[in-house]
């Protein structure tokens, strides 16, 4: 087995198990913990696929911001054990498990049945270099390309840091009294 | 098992890979009873299609799924901020982060 291919079944043995586990501890906090691990799963993953800059803004956003805030407020609410950790009745989790089992053997189906190219593209932007070129062609495009998509995404970050505010100073409910 | 399944790691790998991590989170979306947990769930199905996009910008030499993860992690950021500013008010409301109790949201 090639250093890559071990290098994989390994991250993805360790994102799935990880991933598996955020959905079936009844602890939130290990839920977390997990979802961490999830998450540097999948940033590594990404540096295989060569994409260095998105795996270092993963790890800063995900498993940095996102992870602290979900255990900011795990804390706060000082949830021991859920009482009721899944959803009751035996029909309704039947048609749940149903229809997840139906979306993930039409997705694989999909995916298994598809003619997928699978040559490489010449003079690739993704591949070529040590990663400093395709960063750099990133941030060209993100400056020229998508700089209306740049722009409205500061102004969607806007909002919510002002709605975030807001809905922490409300007393709850949505009417006067 | 052949050898060439093992040794050939390509596109399809990354996308069977990326299907389950979402059906994972599916599942916990629809099974999971509190909030913080699915919330976690929604996150863990926003990173797999990131994966999806990464893995289809090296094997098709387009950048252009970089930027779209770019997007994907802000508003991702940004949903959870609201999420989970929902859930504390919810909370200080109810005492309770099970969504059983959230049929009495009147207002």
């Amino acid at each position: 087995m090639t250093a890559d291919a071990f290098l994989f079944w390994f991250l993805a043995i360790v994102t799935l198990v990880s991933g598996l586990s955020v959905i079936l501890n009844s602890n939130p906090i290990y839920s977390a913990l997990c979802l961490a691990m999830t998450m540097v799963g999948v940033s590594a993953l990404f540096v295989t696929l060569n994409a260095y800059f998105i795996a270092g803004v993963q790890l800063i956003v995900y498993a940095g911001a996102v992870m602290v805030l979900f255990v900011m407020v795990i804390m706060l609410f000082d949830l021991k054990k859920d009482l009721q950790t899944f959803a009751r009745g035996m029909f309704t989790g039947g048609v749940k498990l149903a229809s997840v089992g139906l979306i993930a053997g039409l997705v694989v189906g999909a995916i298994k049945s598809a003619e997928l190219f699978t040559e490489k593209v010449a003079d690739n932007p993704v591949t070529t270099g040590n990663g400093m070129e395709s960063t750099k062609a990133l941030g060209q495009i993100l400056f020229t390309k998508y700089i209306f998509g740049f722009e409205a995404l500061g102004v969607l970050l806007l909002v919510i840091a002002v709605g975030a505010v807001a809905l922490a100073r409300s007393k709850g409910g949505t009417h006067e009294q | 098992m052949n050898s060439d399944f093992i040794n050939n790691i390509g596109l399809t790998h990354y996308l069977v890979l990326a299907a389950m991590l979402f059906v994972t989170g599916m599942a916990g979306v629809l099974f999971r009873r509190n909030v913080i947990v699915l919330l976690m769930s929604i996150e863990l199905m926003l990173n797999s299609v990131n994966l999806t996009f990464v893995a289809f910008s090296k094997f098709l030499g387009i950048l252009d799924g970089h930027i779209m993860v770019f997007f994907v992690m802000t508003i991702a950021a940004a949903e959870a901020a609201v999420g989970l500013a929902l859930a504390v008010t919810i909370f200080k409301r109810f005492n309770e982060v099970n969504i059983r109790f959230f049929e009495h949201l009147k207002g």
